[in-house]
């Protein structure tokens, strides 16, 4: 793959995901407003809602500000990185550069962003936000690592566009592995993308926004397109992984195919946080341990072949 | 008879004590005592007879009797009885044993009598400022007669703050409020936080003090006031405006005619339904369910319509004038109640179902802000709260007014104690409402909507009127006075009693509970610390600290 | 199963219509009894200020500038849309009217001035009827509220500066 074509390829990626990530969000809160009978805000407003806080002043707020600007910038240039790394309906533009061990790092790296931001902030409903931020991650990322170590282990690569090609169904026989971390993954998507039941770290009414608390104007609009951008990101791994039935098709089937299974798990996130109350940081703790005891158990059957 | 008799065994308890005795009527008993023996007297009251504290009252009584005055309101819910203790205290020396060591709930009731009326309670172990701000001067009492009701105290001290203690060992403070989303209104929660639990907490509140009561003796007029009562509050006015204009028709020995009875009756329960439908959207809010809270709010919309249709507005009824009532119940309104009635019984009948079966929300609200029953005795709290905790309170049954002597209906209780007890008996007082409306319609006769009133009403009598608001007991305690006007008007809402019991409702719990626990009480009450200013010209950012701040703003209001 | 009970939930709330309005692109008619702005009309009115006694936040000001002319003021500042003026109104010359869009930066789109010629009027009071007893007229005789300031004076002076007081009259002060 050339350079000028792997630089081109990322540029799209990181462009297809800066436009689609809003308009996800708008869909999905015309979608919550029609489960809650109200008429909801157009689907463009999250656009609009970008555009006014970057036009805002940028005031500096909080204990150490050149922190919370660093956090801001950082929290959505990992997301692009990722997005660059991702398939999005085609090959992965820079899969050459990295394998999936940088993925799991720049994942995790996104959620210290937040930390970071919490910790610059220096007020003590912040604190707590990301104490409770940090007790989330800790139990969270590792399943993700564990999905993408059970794929490498079926394929026996570490190589980006091999794992992320539903390799997680490869094994030998029928893939226990794969389906057990299927369920694991989709009962702990929610936590990944920050949305209700999961969402304990921003809980609005508890914590006041928590980490975010002393952001405001164009700081905090690159945080809310970073957890914009995340759903897409996320979601867009999730379909590479578990579902990648249709998208080996050729351009366009197989991209408008890709689209359509994301837009069908944003469809999934939105309905289920329509439906659910928040969880306490320690109920949810113990459903991640949980579920890390199923990953376990899914990855020791993938390194037996299974 | 039900006055005499408990009269007689205060007799027989108290006998030389008791220095006067008024029996206006069989559910109202007033003793005067000898303020050295007002403590006992209490106590006695309280513990051995297990009566239910219900409020003190302080007043300037100066310019008639040469006394100040102090009432401990207490009710024998069994017996159907309100009593009160009433104590003349010397000009010179207002001083009154404290019976808040064993009246607990009467804590805050004595450092309002301290701080607006000048009435020392002797004894009491937290002798903070309650009411006025902190930086008002020593001395000045705003309820007595001798100040006006617009002066602006010269000695005002804008330095002067809230000495909050010191916190226990190991914690840390995190301050709620006084702004934050889930309060609506202003109030300051000190928690004292070790991890993520809960180890103690320190209120300062009445930052909204409106000098209402101050107002209403001074300037406003007996038909005036209904409408600065029903602003007390912001969702359950009309109680506050029926509970003042009953008071004064008590005190008066009017009787409003019974169509304005049944009127009355119907828009109090038309404000528990929405006031109840309310506070569940908003429990669902606060533990994350945005889509219930959306769901109540909409199943709710109907009744604000009704509300509107009798009354000209979704809130703010405007109902009652002392002698009866402003709007009537058509025929045609009363046919749309009732289809409205019965598409909210449909509709809120599934929500129940679903949020009784709801795993989510109970983990969220079983065991969390727990009141037992003898915090409930001790704190004097009411309403849903107590009811949740078992405890078998009702003013619309135990203290009937308006029509509720004349209807049926049951009292919801649960046990446990716990946020989740308070959702379940909200939901299903409910369709109690629902029920009580239905027969007002069936039974409410032809008639006048209010009396004439053709003379003044007679001065110095005393009226009390209890209602039960969605929220609890508030209770209303007027003397009628000169001038059109009365001498002396208190009201005790009941989150003023619910708040009290807060603190202990919210120890060794969670700090992620602390929002739900504060918001099953339903609470209705009526400083971040800086600000940057950037000189444009110069470019040169300055960071004001709190002093600075508050010396800047207040300097220009007291100069005002 | 919880899942299949929050499907069962998410059916019921697509069941429902949507209980929002575009507002203000589309608004819902008020009731007949809304009360919202009232409006003061200087054709019937006779000057006697019930309205203004009987306002129980005091934004109705009366002010005589001399024997032949009264000024009522609606300020509309503070009002609470309570309505006690258009029930004591003797001649139902004001009317709770419709209006609640009332936001202005200008508070003279709300404020209402009537200017009344009021002949050999004494201001006695006895033209307003009150409804019972307890809204009776407090302050009679000649009224200086200020209009300047839009503040509500609470005496009042039996005469107009070098005017007799007329005998058969018994006329109040506060």
């Amino acid at each position: 793959m050339s350079a000028i074509g792997m630089i081109a390829g990322g540029l799209l990626n990181v462009a297809l995901v800066l436009l689609a990530a809003p308009l996800a969000q708008g869909i999905l809160r015309k979608i919550t407003a029609r489960i809650q009978s109200r008429q909801g805000p157009p689907l463009l407003q999250p656009y609009f809602d970008l555009l006014k806080l970057l036009g805002k002043e940028d005031i500096e707020s909080g204990e150490v500000p050149g922190m919370q600007r660093f956090a801001a910038c950082l929290s959505l240039a990992t997301i692009l990185a990722v997005a660059c790394l991702v398939p999005m309906g085609f090959f992965a533009p820079m899969s050459g550069a990295g394998d999936i061990i940088l993925l799991i790092y720049l994942l995790t790296f996104c959620g210290i962003c937040t930390l970071l931001a919490g910790l610059a902030a220096g007020s003590t409903y912040s604190l707590v936000g990301i104490s409770r931020e940090m007790m989330g991650m800790i139990a969270l990322e590792p399943l993700f690592a564990i999905a993408l170590v059970v794929g490498a282990l079926h394929t026996g690569s570490l190589r980006l566009d091999t794992v992320l090609q539903g390799s997680a169904y490869n094994a030998e026989g029928f893939p226990w592995s794969g389906i057990l971390m299927l369920g694991v993954m989709l009962l702990s998507f929610q936590a990944f993308v920050q949305r209700v039941p999961f969402d304990i770290a921003e809980a609005e009414t508890e914590l006041m926004e928590g980490p975010l608390m002393e952001y405001s104007g164009p700081k905090l609009a690159l945080f809310k397109y970073a957890q914009m951008a995340k759903l897409i990101v996320y979601s867009a791994l999730f379909v590479t992984l578990f579902v990648p039935w249709g998208s080996e098709l050729r351009f366009p089937v197989g991209w408008l195919f890709f689209w359509l299974k994301l837009s069908g798990l944003v469809l999934l996130v939105t309905v289920v946080a329509a439906t659910h109350a928040r969880y306490r940081i320690d109920q949810a703790l113990r459903f991640f341990a949980g579920l890390m005891g199923v990953a376990f158990v899914a990855l020791i059957l993938a390194s037996y072949g299974h | 008879m039900i006055a005499r008799e408990m009269f007689e065994q205060f007799k027989q308890r108290f006998g030389p004590r008791i220095q006067r005795a008024d029996l206006p009527s069989d559910s109202r008993l007033f003793v005067y005592i000898d303020p050295l023996s007002v403590r006992h007297v209490c106590q006695e009251i309280f513990r051995e007879l297990d009566a239910r504290y219900v409020a003190s009252i302080g007043l300037d009584d100066r310019p008639y009797s040469g006394k100040f005055l102090v009432a401990h309101n207490f009710a024998f819910d069994k017996d159907h009885l309100f009593c009160g203790v009433l104590a003349p205290l010397p000009a010179e020396s207002p001083l009154l044993d404290s019976i808040s060591d064993v009246v607990p709930a009467a804590s805050w009731a004595e450092r309002e009598m301290r701080d607006l009326v000048g009435i020392e309670p002797v004894g009491h172990r937290y002798l903070k400022r309650l009411v006025l701000p902190d930086g008002w001067p020593e001395g000045n009492h705003p309820l007595r007669k001798d100040v006006p009701w617009n002066s602006v105290p010269a000695e005002f001290d804008p330095a002067r703050e809230f000495q909050f203690d010191d916190p226990p060992e190991n914690c840390t403070v995190v301050p709620f409020g006084p702004f934050h989303p889930t309060l609506d209104e202003p109030a300051h929660f000190r928690l004292y936080v070790e991890g993520e639990m809960v180890r103690g907490c320190e209120y300062r509140g009445f930052m909204v003090h409106r000098g209402i009561e101050k107002l209403a003796e001074s300037v406003m007029s007996y038909n005036d006031i209904p409408m600065l009562a029903e602003r007390i509050c912001g969702i359950c006015g009309c109680v506050h405006n029926v509970a003042y204009v009953q008071a004064v028709e008590e005190a008066a020995a009017l009787q409003a005619p019974a169509r304005a009875e049944y009127v009355r009756t119907i828009m109090l329960e038309l404000e528990r339904l929405h006031s109840h439908l309310l506070w569940v959207g908003l429990a669902c809010h606060i533990v994350g369910f945005d889509t219930l809270f959306m769901q109540s709010f909409r199943i709710r919309e109907p009744i604000m319509w009704m509300a509107e249709k009798i009354s000209g507005n979704r809130k703010t009824y405007a109902l009652c004038v002392v002698g009866g009532v402003r709007w009537n119940i058509t025929s045609e309104i009363a046919a749309e109640m009732r289809q409205v009635l019965d598409k909210l019984e449909s509709e809120w009948r599934p929500v129940v179902a679903a949020v009784s079966r709801d795993k989510n929300i109970q983990r969220r609200t079983r065991g969390v802000g727990v009141a037992d029953k003898e915090l409930v005795k001790n704190a004097g709290l009411i309403g849903p709260v107590a009811r949740a905790a078992g405890v078998d309170i009702d003013c619309r049954r135990d203290h009937p007014y308006a029509a509720y002597s004349r209807l049926d209906f049951d009292v919801i209780t649960a046990e446990g104690g716990d946020v989740w007890g308070r959702l379940l008996v909200r939901m299903k007082e409910v369709f109690e409402s629902i029920k009580i409306i239905r027969q007002c319609l069936e039974k409410m006769e032809e008639g006048p909507l209010q009396l004439e009133i053709k003379d003044e009403l007679p001065v110095g009598r005393m009226g009390l009127s209890s209602v039960e608001a969605p929220r609890g007991e508030s209770h209303h305690f007027v003397i009628t006075g000169e001038n059109n006007r009365p001498r002396r008007w208190r009201v005790r809402a009941p989150t003023y009693q619910n708040l009290q019991g807060v603190p202990a409702m919210i120890k060794d719990q969670q700090i992620a509970d602390m929002t739900i626990s504060l918001g099953s009480i339903d609470p209705c009450f009526s400083c971040t610390d800086r600000l940057e200013t950037i000189d444009l010209r110069s470019g040169s950012v300055k960071v004001w600290s709190q002093e600075e701040l508050l010396q800047l703003t207040r300097k220009e209001g007291v100069e005002k | 199963m919880s899942l299949l009970s929050k499907l069962a939930e998410t059916l019921i709330c697509l069941k429902t219509e949507r209980a929002t309005l575009p507002y203000p692109a589309e608004a819902k008619p008020v009731p007949e009894k809304f009360r919202g702005r009232p409006i003061f009309d200087a054709s019937k009115c006779i000057g006697c200020a019930g309205c203004a006694n009987n306002c129980p936040a005091r934004e109705i000001l009366v002010y005589d500038v001399c024997q032949e002319i009264r000024i009522i003021k609606y300020l509309g500042l503070r009002c609470t849309y309570c309505g006690r003026c258009a029930d004591v109104c003797p001649e139902k010359a004001i009317t709770m009217s419709h209006e609640f869009e009332n936001g202005t930066d200008k508070i003279g789109d709300i404020q209402q001035r009537l200017e009344l010629f009021m002949s050999t009027c004494q201001r006695c009071g006895r033209c307003f009827k009150e409804p019972s007893v307890l809204e009776q007229l407090k302050m009679k005789g000649y009224r200086f509220d200020d209009l300047q300031n839009e503040r509500w004076i609470f005496r009042s002076q039996a005469r107009l500066e070098g005017d007799a007081v007329v005998d058969d009259l018994k006329i109040e002060m506060d």
